[in-house]
């Protein structure tokens, strides 16, 4: 009788575990609360000549050190790094904030590094204690994500489910939801709240525009707010302890081919390269690593490391591919090319540089009586400029004031300043000391600028009375 | 707003003709010069191949012209009768219809020059008359003028203005159906209604003498219309007779007015210049170490005065006019220094290059011309510019786009049309995948042309 008791009560309580085990995996509402701990609201504000303005974005908390990963898109990356203030972090739900310090952004990843303020870490969990689902996301699996509402409404956040749709090799394994997921940048779980991914900015969808009277026209409607595209968390999770070194993110890898171009399949075949994908190198840069190891323009990388480059859809991703081969290693790093050259193949062993300073990195100096920003000429504006690099002189004209003396004169943003009254201007220091000594003068009543645009050269008069 | 060539564009139209006005003015138009200039007055008919949308297209236009010789040679627009025209039929004053070729024609002054069957003429026992020049340089701001030509394909149509401006600075880097025009010349402005088919016709004095052939009007404007002036008119005309073509030196200055940049400059009002505002990259004043930015006093010891835009045409047509090959001295002042500067000229020569079609694979190409490699930053002038697919043909699957610059066929370098007709020519015999090497803002692309 006793143990015919017991063994019910033991039956019992496996049904017990048995339902408790079900219904905890259930109870989303339960899962949704903890794992709102792991996102934030970043909120930070661009300084520029005349305004400021504020931007809100999403993160993902990733350390139990306050650690925050933004998406790529989040900012600007013509932004130089002086510009970006005031970065503060919000807790979902909460109006209070507490300020962040800006890490930097990572070339691999293209996340954008914050930490958050030690008052805020104890109330923040890392998405990484939820990490450990047994496979990955994988076709037809429930998923579902947070977003959050806008500042007016504390970031309140709000719960998104779906159901995988494809997963797909972009080059990184993406999953496609059938409906948005997750905000860009949030986490994405699945059934049992395990960590399965972090969102990306969604993918456009085409939608047709009817209007009275007119034909219908097609529209690309791009949702900012919430996406259906998200990383799979085996390329998440390896890369998540990439926090720049420094705020500038370098040090940065660099190859110095310009315009990696992909090929389609017809090309492929053509070329007797039937499995395999290869990328065209439209220039090589002056003085650049891949100047040095011998790379050429029209040469066709067909592989990396040995490792053929691969056929994968679209067509354009194989060049996302080998950047990110070049961005995941560091400067003085070898890259071994396999590239076509006519009918030849050769190989190259190019040893990575570190990036030429960049136009974000370039200084700048701005004039408010002259309505001008100067900046100074870098590497890349003699690339955009074709431009021999021995030859680059001058600076560049990075904002230019409506209505000001200058945009009167028919000063354009990027126009590259040659000439300061009659006289050739030489460096960055020399164009701020004249400008400086001109917008200083108020009794000057005119000076007279010779700028490039496009190939061609004008002179421009700016009028200061 | 640009002034629009005159043809060939729809729209209503009063008539507007010479009836009303004082007794006198009556009589004048009836003299004998103008009933003879009435007589030399042509409806030009017109169809062109276009190679535009991957395939030939054949169009028809109209417009006018004037008859100037008695071997019947005939004056009108470049951009009435072009090298693209197959077919050009003119209307005589006796309504008759009859053949002409083009002998030539110059898009930098909007000028063709074509020629009558003159056996036809004579087989069928027409007589034609001819028209006379009178002299541009003479006419004054409110002299009277009357245009003779076929708006709207009204033919025969007679208007009447007067000189709203002999001396008028207008220049289209694109005017004559694509070409460059209005460097070399200045215009006459009128007020005599000037209406898309007027292209081509003559404008003339009291007395019948041609002063001017009406090319472009204001789109939208009232009567505000151009014309050639007789004295460029009658030198192009002369030159193409001869050549076929005008040949015009070129250095690769882009002159800029300089206005009230004299002080500036510390220039002497009396001493004029011209104002150096551009220096086209690998030109031979490029070469001869020319900067933009400096000022031009003297070209070969004459000076210059090109301080007001006006002015810029004649200074052009100095340099253009020197033989192909000669030097040509700049005395020029740069940073309050006078120096010298000796640049060889090369032929000048349109940003626009020899168009084809190549049908089988839906492709309309333009030749890369040296001027137009230069103003895109290109390497050199080899290789065609796309300008149009056929959809659904092999170059438009493959993916090719208008503006691709096609560098290579076959990996074969493209330094002339021939290259591509001949591998055009081979597809046709045996179609087989073909290699396409484009450029597009530099990026390097490969395509394959699959039958």
């Amino acid at each position: 009788m006793t143990s015919f008791r017991r063994c019910g009560l033991v039956l019992i309580g496996i049904a017990w575990l048995a339902v408790a085990r079900v219904s905890a995996a259930a109870d989303l509402p339960t899962l949704w609360a903890e794992r709102a701990k792991a996102v934030v609201a970043v909120e930070y504000v661009t300084e520029t000549e005349v305004d400021r303005r504020p931007t809100v974005t999403m993160g993902t908390v990733v350390d139990t050190q306050g650690t925050v990963i933004l998406p790529p898109g989040a900012i600007d990356p013509r932004a130089a790094l002086w510009q970006l203030k005031e970065f503060r972090v919000y807790l979902p739900g909460d109006a209070n904030s507490a300020p962040g310090e800006y890490l930097g952004q990572d070339a691999f990843t293209g996340w954008h590094f914050v930490r958050a303020d030690a008052a805020l870490r104890a109330r923040m969990v890392p998405v990484t204690n939820f990490a450990g689902p047994k496979k990955p996301a994988g076709l037809a699996d429930f998923v579902w994500g947070i977003g959050l509402r806008g500042k007016d409404e504390d970031f309140t956040p709000y719960l998104l489910q779906s159901h995988v749709a494809l997963v797909q090799a972009l080059p990184q394994r993406t999953g496609i939801a059938q409906q948005e997921v997750a905000a860009p940048g949030l986490p994405v779980f699945d059934r049992e709240g395990g960590f399965a991914g972090l969102a990306l900015a969604s993918f456009g969808q085409t939608f047709l525009q009817f209007s009275r009277g007119a034909r219908s026209s097609a529209v690309m409607l791009v949702n900012v707010e919430e996406s259906s595209a998200f990383l799979l968390a085996e390329d998440v999770l390896p890369y998540l302890g990439r926090v720049p070194k420094q705020p500038n993110g370098r040090p940065l890898a660099w190859l110095g081919a310009y315009g990696l171009e992909p090929m389609d399949r017809e090309v492929a075949k053509f070329l007797k390269l039937s499995t395999q994908s290869g990328a065209v190198v439209s220039e090589v840069l002056e003085g650049s690593p891949a100047e040095k190891a011998g790379l050429r323009a029209r040469d066709i990388v067909l592989a990396v490391d040995r490792k053929p480059l691969p056929q994968l859809k679209p067509d354009s991703v194989v060049v996302r591919y080998l950047e990110r081969e070049i961005d995941r290693r560091a400067p003085g790093d070898a890259l071994p090319l396999s590239v076509l050259r006519g009918a030849e193949r050769l190989e190259l062993n190019v040893v990575l540089g570190e990036q030429p300073k960049l136009v974000r990195e370039a200084e700048r100096k701005y004039f408010d009586r002259l309505g001008v920003t100067v900046r100074e000429f870098v590497y890349g504006d003699a690339v955009e400029r074709r431009a021999r690099t021995a030859d680059s002189a001058g600076v560049v004209v990075h904002f230019v004031k409506p209505s000001s003396p200058v945009a009167v004169a028919g000063l354009r943003f990027d126009d590259w300043i040659k000439e300061i009254d009659g006289a050739e201007v030489k460096t960055f220091a020399e164009a701020v000391q004249r400008l400086a000594e001109i917008d200083r003068d108020g009794n000057r009543p005119e000076f007279v600028i010779l700028v490039g645009r496009g190939g061609e050269t004008a002179v421009l008069r700016v009028k200061l009375k | 707003m640009k002034p629009f060539p005159v043809r060939s564009i729809f729209a209503l139209v009063a008539l507007v003709c010479g009836l009303g006005g004082a007794p006198f003015r009556a009589e004048a138009a009836m003299s004998r010069g103008f009933n003879r200039l009435l007589d030399a007055v042509v409806r030009i008919d017109v169809r062109e191949v276009g190679f535009e949308g991957g395939t030939r297209r054949y169009t028809a236009g109209i417009g006018s012209g004037v008859i100037l010789s008695a071997d019947g040679l005939i004056l009108t627009n470049a951009h009435v009768v072009s090298p693209r025209a197959v077919e050009v039929n003119v209307t005589l004053a006796n309504l008759e219809r009859v053949g002409a070729k083009l002998v030539g024609w110059d898009h930098w002054t909007d000028l063709a020059v074509l020629r009558l069957d003159l056996d036809e003429v004579k087989r069928r026992g027409w007589k034609i008359a001819h028209a006379e020049f009178g002299d541009s340089a003479k006419l004054f701001p409110g002299q009277e003028v009357y245009a003779v030509g076929t708006p709207h394909g009204l033919t025969r149509t007679v208007t009447r203005g007067i000189i709203s401006n002999p001396n008028r600075y207008f220049e289209d880097s694109r005017g004559v159906n694509g070409y460059e025009t209005g460097a070399f010349n200045t215009w006459l402005q009128t007020d005599a209604a000037i209406n898309p088919g007027n292209s081509g016709g003559p404008l003339v004095t009291e007395d019948g003498k041609v002063v001017g052939i009406s090319s472009r009007g204001y789109l939208g404007a009232n009567n505000l219309g151009f014309a050639i002036p007789s004295a460029t008119a009658r030198s192009v005309m002369a030159g193409l007779v001869q050549q076929g073509t005008i040949v015009r030196s070129y250095v690769g200055i882009v002159p800029g007015a300089l206005q009230d940049l004299e002080n500036f400059y510390a220039l002497q009002l009396s001493s004029g210049g011209v104002l150096v505002n551009s220096v086209d990259p690998g030109s031979p004043a490029a070469k001869a170490g020319l900067r933009a930015g400096d000022i031009v006093l003297a070209i070969d010891g004459a000076k210059v005065d090109g301080r007001f835009p006006e002015q810029l045409p004649p200074i052009q047509n100095l340099i253009a006019s020197r033989p192909v090959g000669s030097t040509v001295k700049f005395t020029a002042r740069r940073s309050g220094e006078t120096r010298e500067f000796a640049a060889v000229t090369e032929r000048l020569e349109s940003r626009v290059g020899e168009e084809w079609a190549f049908e089988k694979w839906g492709l309309s190409v333009r030749k890369v011309s040296r001027t137009y490699a230069r103003e895109n930053q290109l390497e050199d002038a080899g290789g065609v510019v796309v300008i149009g697919v056929q959809s659904g043909y092999p170059a438009d699957v493959a993916g090719v786009t208008r503006g691709d610059i096609v560098i290579k066929i076959n990996q074969q370098p493209i330094d002339s049309l021939a290259v591509m007709k001949a591998a055009h020519a081979a597809y046709e015999a045996n179609p087989a995948p073909t290699l396409l090497e484009t450029q597009r803002n530099r990026r390097v692309s490969l395509y394959i042309l699959k039958p």
